[in-house]
This record gives C-alpha cells, structure tokens and sequence, in this order.
C-alpha cells in the first residue's frame, strides 16, 4: 500500500461520511464535464439517426426502389471498405445502420479519445489534479473515480441516442422496434466507450495531452486501416476480428444481431481501465509511464522569426494530418478498380450520382472517397487557424508582438503555412491515389488524379477563410466557428445529397462548400467554380487579417 | 530636446462603460527607474498592454521615445524589452531554444551578458519549457528581456514565482540597467521591491493614477509614525493639531502626526518620557493610506482603514524593534 493509500484510509476509519463525499469530488468533476458533452454528442447522434432513417423513407418509397438500392450498394466494395457492409438496405433499419453507422463509430471514438484525454491528461497538464490529489485520495482512487465520471458522460450519449433511435423508430413509415434501436444505440455507444479507455490509458502513458490523443488517434487509425482492408473484399475479411471497430461492425444492429461480439469490446475496455487504474497508481503525478525528452540540445534551425517559429510547433500535427491524407488516398487508390467493377446497371450510377459523382467505374467510385480526402485536408487547415488562436489565448503571442514583429507579418506568415498545408494535402491526396490506382491496372493518369487532388483544396481555403474572418472580429469563437462551418458543410453535403431534389435540400446542398467542388475524378474539376471559392476564401482571410491589426489582443 | 522615455496624454481605456484606465498623465524621462504600483484591477496590466500597442487606447495618445505606441508599435518595440506577468511560453521549446528566438526577433542580444545571466540566475537551458518551474519560466523571459540591452524595460510583475536569491539577482540586474542608463518601468504590487529600486513612484487606483513623484515627495502626503512612552501620568494627545490615531497601551503611545510635528514636540516637552521612536513610513503605510482614503465610502469604514493602517504601523516598529 503507497503512502497516499494511507494517508486516505486513516481518516477513511475515522469519519467514514466525510471521507465518501471528499473522494467522490472527482468523480464528479469529471462527470460534469463529460455529461455535458456527452449531451450535446447524444442530440448529435440522434438527430442524425433520425435524419437519416426519415429521409429514407421519403426517397425510397416504393419496394422497388429500396431493392434497387439495395442491388446497387449490396455489394459495392467501396462503400463497403468506406462506410462498412451493406446487407439490408432494402429496409430502413439496414439503410439506417449503413448510411450512419461508420460516421457515427468515428464520431464516437473521436468523442471517446478526445473526452477522456482532456479530463484526464489536460486537467492534469493544467495543474488542477494536483489540487484534488492534495485531498483524501490516491492516485489509483483517483483514476478511478475520473473513468466513473467518463463512464457517466458515455452513459447520457448512450441514453440520448437511444431515445432518439426508439422514438423515430416508433414513426409508422420507419417501424424499428425498441429492442433493436436500443441495440443500434448501445452498438454505436460502444466505440465512445472503447475509445474513452484508449485516451485514459494513453493519457497515463504520454507525458501530455497532446500526445496522448495523438497515441490514441493513431489507434484509430490503423483499427479503421485493418477494418477497411477486412471490408474490401481482398478475401480477408477474417481481418475484422483484428479491429476493435471490426467488432462494433459484427455487432450488426439491424441485420442478424452478433450480441457475441460485445464480449471483445467489453474485455478490451475493461482491460484498459484496469491497466489505467494500475498506472496511475506508479507513475508520478504530471509524468507519463513514457519517458519524456525534458531535456535536448538546442535545435535552433527554425526558430529565426515567427513564422520559422510557427512551422516548428506545427510541424508535428502537419506531418499527421499528411500521413492520413496520403495513406487514405493509397487505400481508395488499391481498392478503386475492384470496386467500380461491381457497379453496372443505372440504379448503382443513380447512387452514387446521390453522393456527387457522374462519371462510372474506378473513377466515379474515387470521386465519393475524395469527399473524405476533402474532409482530412479542411480539418488540417482549419487546425491552424486553431493554433494561431492558441498562440494569442495563451499569451505567447504577446512575446512576439512586443518585438519588432507587425501583426499583419505574423498572421499573414501563418495563413501563407496554412495555404501550403492544404495545397500540398491536395498535392498528397492525387500522387498516393495514382499510387494506389496504378498498382492495380486502373486506368487513371496521374495528371487527372493530381487534378481531383488540387480539386479538394479550395473547399479547404473557403473554410480556413471563415475561420480566419472570426478569428479577426471574434476572436473567443474562432474555433467554434471554423469547426462548425466544416461539420456543417459535411453534414449538409451528406444529407442533403440523400434527401430528394426539392428546393429545401437544394438550400442545404448550396450551404456545403463540399458540394461546391465537384466529385474528381468521377467528374472533370471546375475550375471557374474552385477559383471563386478560393477567392472568397482569400478574401475572408484578408478581411479578418485587417480585423487583427485592428483589435485587442483578446487572452481566454 | 531629447524625446521623453515614456509619455502618455489622457490614455484611457474602456470596456464598454467601465474605464480600465482613466485619463493616465505620465512623462518618464530616459535613465529613470520608475515603479508603478497598484492594487490587482487598478489597470497596472492595462496601461502596459497600452504602451505596447496589444490593445487600442479609447481616447488619448501614448509615445515611446517620441514615436507613437498604438500607430507605429513595431517601431517602438525595437526601442524596448518587456516581460509579461505570467511566464507563458511555448511549452516544446527549450530554454536555450526560448531566448534564442526571442532574441532574434528582437534583433539585438548582448551574448555575453546573456551568458552571465543565465549564471546569474542559475537557469538550466537545456530543459524544455515544460518541465520548468514557474519561477524558472520567469526566469527565462527575465533573461530575454535583459539581454537585449533594450533602451527601455517595460516589466510587468516581473519578480512573481522567483525565490528570495533570485528576486536579490533581478534586483542587482534592474541596477545595473540603470546606471547603463537603460530606462526601467516597473509594474509591481511588492512595495520592497519598488522602494528599492526606484527613483519615482506612481500609485494607481481603479484606473487612475493617484499620485506621482520620488519616494521624498510622497512621503509627505502620509504621517508620521510616532511611539513614546511615559513615566507617570500619560497626557491625552488626542487634541493636538495634527495628530490623529492615538492608541493608549499602559504607559505606551503610539500616534500618527501629519504636517509640522512641533505641536506634538510641545505636547510630549511637559510630559516625563523615557523613551521615543519615530519613523517614516513605509511605502506600504503609503500605499495603504491611499487605498484607504480612495477606497471607502462611508465613515466607519474610513475609521477602519485608518486602524488597519495603525495595525500594520505596530507591526513595522515591533519588526524594527526585534531587528
């Protein structure tokens, strides 16, 4: 037993009330925080699933259009790699679990990793578990008590999804019975809550936050990687088993349920809370297990001005970002031919035509996936709008504008890094996909797939120019904004591209920059259209630099 | 004429209707160590962010070495070095990694004198940011700022989180950057630190500066700190011109007298006393009397800041007493 165990059992055997109520503080605080998360992400699922389910029914109104759907897609290798199998599309159950099931997996681990390693590695970065770890607690105890309070965050976006799933489930067009929608939401509940032990674990192992979800992202990554190769239909789909996501994916809500495959997700969460629980307990509080280089011989090369500056703080979460640019374009470039095989026949065209792309085979199959190309290259330009407000929330900026350095040179040097970022995403997106695509005999060349590479950027630019614009007139939403233009500019593209042809979905449509840009290399890029984009994308950028030069420095 | 160091003309501030900082009148000229003391919230941070150009005046105009803070800040900074009161850095970088960006975007470092500092202030540079200390933090922007041999020092709290030994180094640092006729603007809520090292001293309270002028001047303004003791009958003292404050302990008295001090002289001639101590106050009496006189409202608050006053009064001669 460690000395704090001690110190927190003496007084424990003294005044066993008091000492319940002190140590349930953490709990608690935690709780809150990831309740009120968990609430906002449960609306989020829910309208979702409800969005989805109702839009399905509208459109596919006849038996005979489901089952054309359901022809189309069936056995469509690269929908199946992207958003996982697709066995029931006839009904709105499986067209449901299809259509939203991988998105909201990846939302939920996102959520997952992103939730625990702020509760955990963040506050304790921040130096506010020093302060409860004063208190009648151990370190162990203490771990403990912050899964409880992450496990009650998971408990309410279970809770809100559920209730969503069941209540549109009780609408007569859609008919989904409870016990099944219970077990769609517990089924999509299931990677928060895997992917909530990966950040707590990585949060004991890395020296701090960042690096923690970094760990833990990087899991992600391969588990989608290994679930994507199983889904593919390379002969390999034993492979699922490998992927904690290929298990969520076995749990088939909605189409012949595997209640078997939550054992392996219970283990590997259970696992990782018990190995949390035990590294908490041996490591120093602050300290990662991982040893941490406190210590370097100075590397002075960048660091000559700002923006020599901002590329070495960036340059870490760059090179991520261009990795799973690059390794995803490799993967839909393998898995393109063998997919636009499988589509013959006008209804699988008509399909995919839904999801923005015209042309037919390989390339038409490209143009869907470049839409998640699009998708990795704004989130990488819309982070370094977030990490130029970084710099001025947390004061660092001032020790560069006390110097000789004008704002206009500052920002104006990290909007001109930004622009290389997403270009050279762009540049990424076309060479691996040619990569991929040429090992397989596709067909494409390599200046048509470089073209619907560029193609993705000017979306990019639209959406780093809103951030930009907000961070210049309203500096403490800036992150709000940019990421809300993106997830609504996502939203709006899927939606809407699967809820029908009248003048409300075309509103939605016109909204999403992602619906501005056209679906290369399954259509030829416009790029009269892009260079409006990237122009009021500019422009907005120009406006919120002079915005800056403006305005007070505003911290937190 | 050689321009002035630092001057200000009716610099306010504004946050919608309450004034951060209200009409700030301030001449510093070059060479004068000044300290500028103030209550948290009485807009010390304020006036710096001013003079740096990180926030825009509401009304008025501010000049570093003639050229105008808020129209041309790049040109003023290469004339100064400031340092912020909380030490954020960027966290990945070394300490050596730290002072050699900020040297180089400031454009001018003494490399000699940076190494002395970096003895001076016993600072491992080898060690990433993160695992600093609060104090080693400060000490790394404290050197950044030194070393520049900036004309003009603008620090802002610049001691907190430093040890006792630490706090005697930046004293000897901000001397020495006096007598090389650097001009030092000391922000600082440690009434020790500015009395030693200051030439001048402003007070500021809830946004205006209440007075200014060296350290004699101000004296003044506050009484004077008398203790006497008696053998035998212990007159009232309580009617002498002004004296105020008396405090009868036994044969023990202790009083404040402000202006002339001959009527107390005459009042204690008739009295037997055997013992009797008089002191200036400190520049924390001065401040407090301040704050006491600004801040309260009503008369038995006023009474009460006037006993608080007393009581630290006692406190001082008790700590001279035993030193």
């Amino acid at each position: 037993m460690t000395q704090a165990d001690l110190a927190a059992d003496i007084p424990a055997a003294a005044a066993p009330g008091t000492v319940r109520s002190a140590s349930g503080v953490i709990a608690r605080l935690t709780a809150r925080k990831a309740v009120r998360s968990g609430v906002v992400w449960g609306y989020i699922f829910g309208a979702l699933i409800a969005s989805s389910a109702v839009s399905y029914t509208r459109i596919y109104k006849t038996q005979a259009a489901r089952d054309a759907l359901a022809t189309a897609y069936g056995a469509n290798k690269a929908t199946s790699a992207l958003f996982g199998p697709a066995p029931q599309l006839q009904t709105v159950a499986g067209f449901t679990a299809f259509k939203i099931g991988m998105t909201l997996m990846l939302l939920g681990a996102v959520w997952g990793l992103l939730t625990s390693t702020r509760l955990l590695r963040g506050e304790e970065d921040g130096g506010r578990w020093d302060l409860l770890l004063a208190g009648r607690t151990s370190r162990r105890r203490a771990a403990a008590q912050a899964l409880a309070g992450l496990g009650a965050g998971l408990g309410v976006l279970w809770a809100l999804t559920a209730i969503f799933a069941v209540g549109v489930g009780l609408d007569s067009s859609v008919k989904i019975g409870a016990g099944p929608a219970f077990y769609f939401a517990l089924a999509m509940a299931a990677t928060a809550a895997m992917f909530l032990a990966v950040g707590a674990l990585a949060s004991q192992l890395a020296p701090t936050r960042r690096q923690a979800a970094s760990y833990s992202a990087a899991f992600l990554g391969v588990s989608y990687a290994v679930r994507m190769i199983a889904d593919a239909g390379l002969g390999l789909h034993g492979l699922i088993w490998a992927s904690p996501l290929g298990w969520v994916e076995e749990l088939r809500p909605f189409s012949g349920p595997q209640p078997l495959a939550l054992l392996p997700i219970a283990a590997l969460t259970a696992a990782l809370a018990v190995a949390t629980v035990g590294l908490a307990g041996v490591r120093d509080v602050g300290a990662g297990i991982l040893p941490d280089r406190a210590r370097g011989a100075p590397r002075l090369r960048l660091l000559s001005g700002p923006a020599g500056l901002a590329i070495r703080l960036v340059r870490s979460t760059v090179l991520g970002w261009w990795t799973a640019i690059a390794l995803s374009a490799l993967l839909f470039g393998l898995i393109a031919r063998s997919a636009g095989q499988t589509i013959s026949g006008s209804s699988a065209t008509d399909v995919l035509a839904k999801l923005g792309a015209t042309g037919t085979g390989a390339d038409a199959v490209l143009g869907v996936c470049f839409l998640v190309l699009a998708v990795l290259i704004a989130f990488a330009g819309a982070g370094q709008v977030t990490a130029a407000r970084a710099e001025e929330a947390s004061g660092r900026l001032d020790h560069l504008l006390a110097g000789p350095v004008a704002r206009s040179r500052w920002l104006g040097g990290r909007l001109l890094i930004a622009l290389g970022v997403v270009l050279a995403g762009g540049v990424l997106a076309g060479v691996f996909a040619w990569l991929g695509a040429a090992s397989q005999d596709s067909g494409t060349g390599l200046r048509t797939l470089l073209d619907a590479g560029l193609n993705l950027v000017p979306p990019a630019i639209v959406i780093g120019g809103i951030g930009v614009l907000a961070f210049g007139s309203w500096p403490r939403r800036a992150n709000v904004v940019v990421y809300a233009a993106l997830a609504w500019s996502l939203l709006a593209d899927i939606v809407g591209g699967f809820s029908g042809s009248g003048p409300a979905s075309r509103l939605l449509l016109d909204s999403s920059v992602f619906h501005q840009m056209t679906a290369a290399p399954g259509a030829p890029p416009d790029w009269a259209a892009n260079a409006v984009m990237a122009a009021v994308g500019i422009g907005c950028a120009v406006a919120g630099l002079i915005a800056f030069s403006r305005r007070d420095l505003k911290g937190d | 004429m050689q321009n002035l160091a630092i001057r200000t003309e009716g610099l306010t501030k504004r946050y919608r209707s309450v004034a951060a900082l209200d009409h700030l009148d301030l001449e510093v000229a070059p060479g004068e160590v000044i300290g500028y003391l103030g209550p948290n919230g009485a807009g010390k941070t304020t006036t710096i962010k001013l003079l740096l150009g990180l926030i825009g005046a509401s009304s008025g105009r501010a000049e570093i070495f003639g050229a105008d803070c808020q129209r041309r800040p790049e040109q003023t900074h290469r004339r100064l070095a400031f340092v912020p009161g909380e030490a954020n850095l960027w966290p990945s970088l070394t300490g050596a990694e730290t002072l050699h960006l900020l040297g180089r975007v400031h454009g001018s470092v003494d490399a000699a004198y940076r190494d002395e500092l970096i003895a001076r202030f016993d600072l491992d540079p080898a060690k990433k940011v993160r695992a600093y200390s609060k104090g080693n933090r400060q000490k790394v922007i404290l050197i950044a700022a030194l070393m520049t041999r900036a004309p003009l020092l603008i620090l802002d709290e610049p001691t907190s989180g430093l040890d006792p030994l630490m706090e005697e180094a930046f004293r000897l640092s901000v001397r020495e950057a006096g007598d090389r006729g650097q001009t030092v603007f000391l922000s600082s809520h440690i009434l020790s630190e500015v009395e030693a090292l200051c030439d001048r001293v402003g007070i500021l309270r809830a946004g205006k500066l209440v007075e200014m002028g060296s350290l004699a001047q101000l004296r003044h303004l506050s009484s004077l700190t008398v203790q006497a003791t008696f053998d035998g009958v212990v007159p009232d003292l309580s009617r002498v011109p002004g004296v105020s404050s008396v405090a009868v302990d036994g044969r023990v008295v202790r009083c404040h007298v402000r202006g002339p001090v001959a009527p107390l002289l005459t009042a204690l001639a008739g009295a037997n006393v055997t013992e009797l101590l008089s002191r200036e106050p400190s520049l924390e009496e001065l401040f407090l009397a301040q704050y006491g006189e600004h801040g309260d409202q009503t008369p038995t608050a006023h009474q009460a800041g006037k006993a608080e006053i007393a009581d630290k009064a006692e406190t001082q001669v008790a700590r001279h007493d035993a030193g």
